[in-house]
């Protein structure tokens, strides 16, 4: 069974790899927007889950991703590589830069700070002038969503790969203790800030990357869309959803929640803003585990499960 | 007089205004086993905290093989092979036994084993050795009392540490489970382990302790070969009771 | 000179405001350990309960005002007894992410409900102001000022000269111990949770007098409101409101100085200093 299970990964990422020679551009594009939303909740995964630090902010790396990659574009008429490459170096030195500070608060301090500094980073960039202030930049224009949906693809392996190989390594182990005990991992040595820091770098590379990809794809980009804070909520709950600190977690959350929220958006606008609210106020309460615990926990115990998450987290 | 493993010069800890820990100063020698007794609030634990570096001395030193540490962050003291366990016991609540011991040996002395998989092997001999087999895939917040100190144990030498700091390690269990820790300690330092143990069971103290230090009001009031130091008179006042006829 | 000090008393007069916006997100959090991510939110359905109150029933939103808490005290309650105490025990995190979850449905329906539109409670007395060593004062601000300061002396007379605000101070410092003492943990939380949001609601209300209303109001005043509550230490009323005060004349400051585009990088670039700069404190506090 187990030989069958390492078999499913690659047939389902070819499986997903054909998808635009075989179905409409609807579905391509909702495609590209699933997969990237879908590594930026496997990057929070990485802080968040792994790691226990909870940001609300990893907005600001794929905004700064977006932005890198169209200055570049637009404005310094860079190739495409050069163009990501850019955005991912804006990214990962945010991370380090800040990172070190914000990383000393705990918990919901923490929280905070990362949604301020997505705050700020979007409203200093609508003050910058080569990134276009309030207006925005366009980026050149390429014709075909197929080679975004692959790029896509290809970022979204990268990303639960890295993540496979962190759930599994000595680094993956450290993170965890950091997230069940900060103290006692520290007087075990590990040196738990070079930890953190490292954790939400790798988040802010592949968040970037997301990014300077969306932003080539969708060719024009203003603070708002590109800093968008909607993408934080997205990626917690798919995240939390799926099953912090797992490897497949993130994805599948990411997978199911698009899919529905694609379908009720189909129905009525704004709705999808109210079903991730109840969403997330449902899931907290009843699975605060994830989906895959649902699966292994439904197994033990049926519809107990659900009573007993409230039963032993209640006042 | 071999040369000390550590030693501690002037230490003091402030916090507003209390003051927890004043003017302590003593050596350890290699392989020695030290008892750090006194009463509740004493200071004890402050001093554990001290030299894991879990707190920072407000003044004093505190020298570890040679080496001046008392600026040192606590991962960088764990790596040189200093351990402790909690008082208040610290397991990782959502990881399982197993996974527990195998965090002390991937970052213990010397920064640990790199390989997850030799890790792993040396955690499971350590929990061998202290019992926890049985309980290996457990969760360790599921596990009872006595079973929560060996797993702190084990976690704490899973690090092949070169000092063991141990804080009242023998609270709430009974005779035949003293009995147990007395043996397991006294095989520690067979392996070549230094030790410091804070303890209120006067038994396991007497039997093990090569030393003792004693605590009072943060200030150090005896200092000596354990059978002395009990007799002590100021020791006796402060700390003993009338002793039993 | 003179606009130095108009400008001063226009920040002293806002971060009044700001001060009460404070106050309820500081007590939820100091007492309850909750760290409400819908107190925007709160603040903004305090706020079109008010301008109903007045547009719909005449009522004169000073007056209307302890109605408009009363309503939000109703809400706040619930929404702990119902759903917040289910999951107190749990990891803080999802406290955080439960407070999320709810100021996205309240903004989706506050959308639904009651529109985009920009609205105003503009009483008669609205546009007049009296004029103050050469200083105008806006009699809507300086009512909503002294709305705000009264509110926080009448929450530091509860909680030290009451039973139930000893309750309150005792849950908040050892639940265990409180318990012991006969305090009945679910009623407190929900009271507690009760008054801090009736807190944002007054805020809301006395925001939608000197200012307008959206549904969308409440995503930066969330953000600004656990500044202005760390800066004065949480569940200290007279801390919080000199929060808001620093936050209300550095904002007004920025603008005159720098540019108005600024105000944003001002409110949160103060924020993460504050919570950069002070970890000390707040990680005694954690």
């Amino acid at each position: 069974m187990n030989r069958f299970r390492w078999l499913a990964l690659p047939v389902a990422a070819a499986a997903l790899a054909a998808v635009p020679w075989v179905t409409s551009d609807t579905i391509v594009q909702y495609g590209i927007n699933a997969l990237l939303v879908a590594t930026l909740a496997q990057s929070w995964n990485i802080i968040g889950g792994f790691s226990g630090y909870p940001s609300f902010g990893n907005s600001v790396f794929y905004g700064l991703g977006t932005y890198g990659t169209a200055i570049a574009m637009a404005q310094l008429h860079w190739s495409f590589g050069s163009g990501l490459v850019f955005g991912a170096v804006l990214g990962v030195a945010c991370a380090l830069l800040f990172g070190i500070p914000i990383l000393r608060l705990r918990g919901p301090y923490f929280a905070i700070a990362t949604l301020g500094l997505a705050a700020v980073m979007s409203a200093i960039i609508a003050t910058v002038e080569i990134a276009g202030k309030n207006i925005g930049l366009i980026l050149p224009l390429f014709r075909g969503d197929t080679l975004f949906y692959e790029l896509s693809l290809i970022l979204l392996v990268a990303a639960t790969a890295t993540v496979a190989w962190i759930a599994r390594s000595r680094f993956g182990v450290g993170l965890v203790a950091i997230r069940e005990d900060e103290d006692a991992a520290q007087v075990m040595g590990i040196n738990t800030t070079m930890y953190k820091v490292a954790a939400l770098t790798v988040a802010a590379f592949f968040s970037a990357l997301a990014g300077g990809i969306h932003a080539y794809w969708i060719t024009f980009i203003d603070p708002a869309s590109a800093f968008d804070p909607s993408l934080n909520v997205r990626m917690v709950i798919m995240t939390l959803f799926g099953g912090p600190g797992t490897v497949l977690g993130p994805v599948l959350g990411a997978f199911v929640l698009s899919a529905v929220s694609e379908v009720l958006a189909s129905q009525a606008t704004g709705v999808a803003s109210l079903f991730y609210g109840i969403v997330i106020v449902a899931a907290v309460v009843f699975m605060p585990k994830g989906l895959l615990d649902v699966v292994q926990g439904f197994r033990e115990s049926r519809w107990r499960y659900f009573t007993d998450n409230i039963r032993r987290y209640r006042l | 007089m071999t040369a000390p493993l550590f030693e501690v010069r002037g230490l003091t800890k402030r916090f507003r205004g209390l003051t927890a820990v004043s003017d302590v100063t003593f050596r350890v020698a290699p392989r020695e086993i030290v008892g750090l007794i006194g009463p509740n609030g004493a200071g004890k634990t402050t001093i554990i905290s001290l030299i894991s570096g879990t707190l920072v001395p407000t003044a004093g030193e505190i020298v570890f093989e040679g080496r001046h540490i008392e600026r040192l962050p606590a991962y960088r003291r764990a790596r040189l092979g200093i351990g402790r366990t909690f008082q208040v016991m610290k397991p990782f609540p959502g990881l399982s036994v197993l996974e527990n011991v195998t965090v002390g040996a991937l970052f213990g002395t010397g920064g640990g084993e790199r390989n997850r998989k030799r890790a792993d092997e040396k955690a499971r001999e350590w929990l061998r050795f202290t019992g926890l087999e049985r309980r290996m895939d457990q969760r360790a917040d599921a596990l009872g009392g006595p079973d929560r100190k060996r797993l702190e144990f084990a976690k704490a030498l899973a690090m092949n540490p070169k000092l063991l700091l141990l804080d009242e390690v023998m609270a709430g269990l009974n005779h035949v489970e003293v009995d147990e820790v007395v043996e397991l300690i006294k095989k520690m330092r067979d392996k070549g382990v230094t030790i410091l143990v804070i303890e209120h069971v006067m038994k396991a103290i007497r039997r093990l302790a090569d030393r003792l230090l004693v605590l009072h009001h943060g200030q150090q009031i005896a200092e000596g070969r354990t059978d002395e130091v009990l007799r002590d008179p100021r020791v006796v006042d402060a700390y003993l009771g009338k002793r039993r006829q | 000179m003179q606009l130095f000090g108009q400008i001063l008393v226009n920040g002293i007069l806002l971060g009044g405001l700001y001060g009460l916006m404070g106050l309820g997100m500081g007590l939820v959090w100091g007492v309850l350990k909750i760290v409400n991510l819908a107190h925007g939110a709160l603040i903004m359905l305090g706020g079109y309960a008010l301008y109903f109150l007045y547009t719909k029933a005449g009522v004169d939103p000073f007056l209307g005002l302890p109605l408009a808490m009363l309503a939000m005290f109703v809400l706040g309650y619930l929404l702990q007894i119902l759903l917040l105490n289910l999951i107190v025990r749990s990891a803080q995190l999802n406290t955080l992410l439960l407070t999320f979850g709810l100021d996205v449905v309240f903004v989706y329906l506050a959308q639904l409900l009651f529109t985009a539109d920009f609205r105003t409670i503009n009483p008669p007395y609205a546009g007049k102001n009296i004029s103050l060593f050469g200083v105008t004062v806006p009699y809507a601000q300086l009512g909503a000022f002294g709305v705000a300061v009264l509110l926080a002396a009448l929450l530091y007379l509860v909680l030290d000269r009451t039973r139930t605000g000893r309750a309150i101070r005792a849950t908040a410092q050892n639940l265990v111990a409180a318990r012991l003492y006969g305090v009945n943990p679910k009623r407190i939380y929900a009271i507690t949770f009760g008054t801090g949001a009736a807190l944002a609601g007054a805020a809301g209300g006395l925001y939608g007098i000197v200012s307008q209303i959206t549904p969308y109001i409440g995503v930066t005043l969330t953000a600004k409101s656990f500044v202005i509550a760390i800066l004065g230490g949480l569940d200290k009323p007279l801390g919080v409101i000199g929060g808001g005060l620093v936050l209300g004349i550095a904002e007004a400051m920025a603008a005159l100085y720098l540019d108005p585009t600024y105000t944003d990088i001002i409110s949160f670039g103060l924020l993460v200093l504050v919570l950069v700069a002070r970890p000390a404190q707040l990680l005694g506090r954690a």
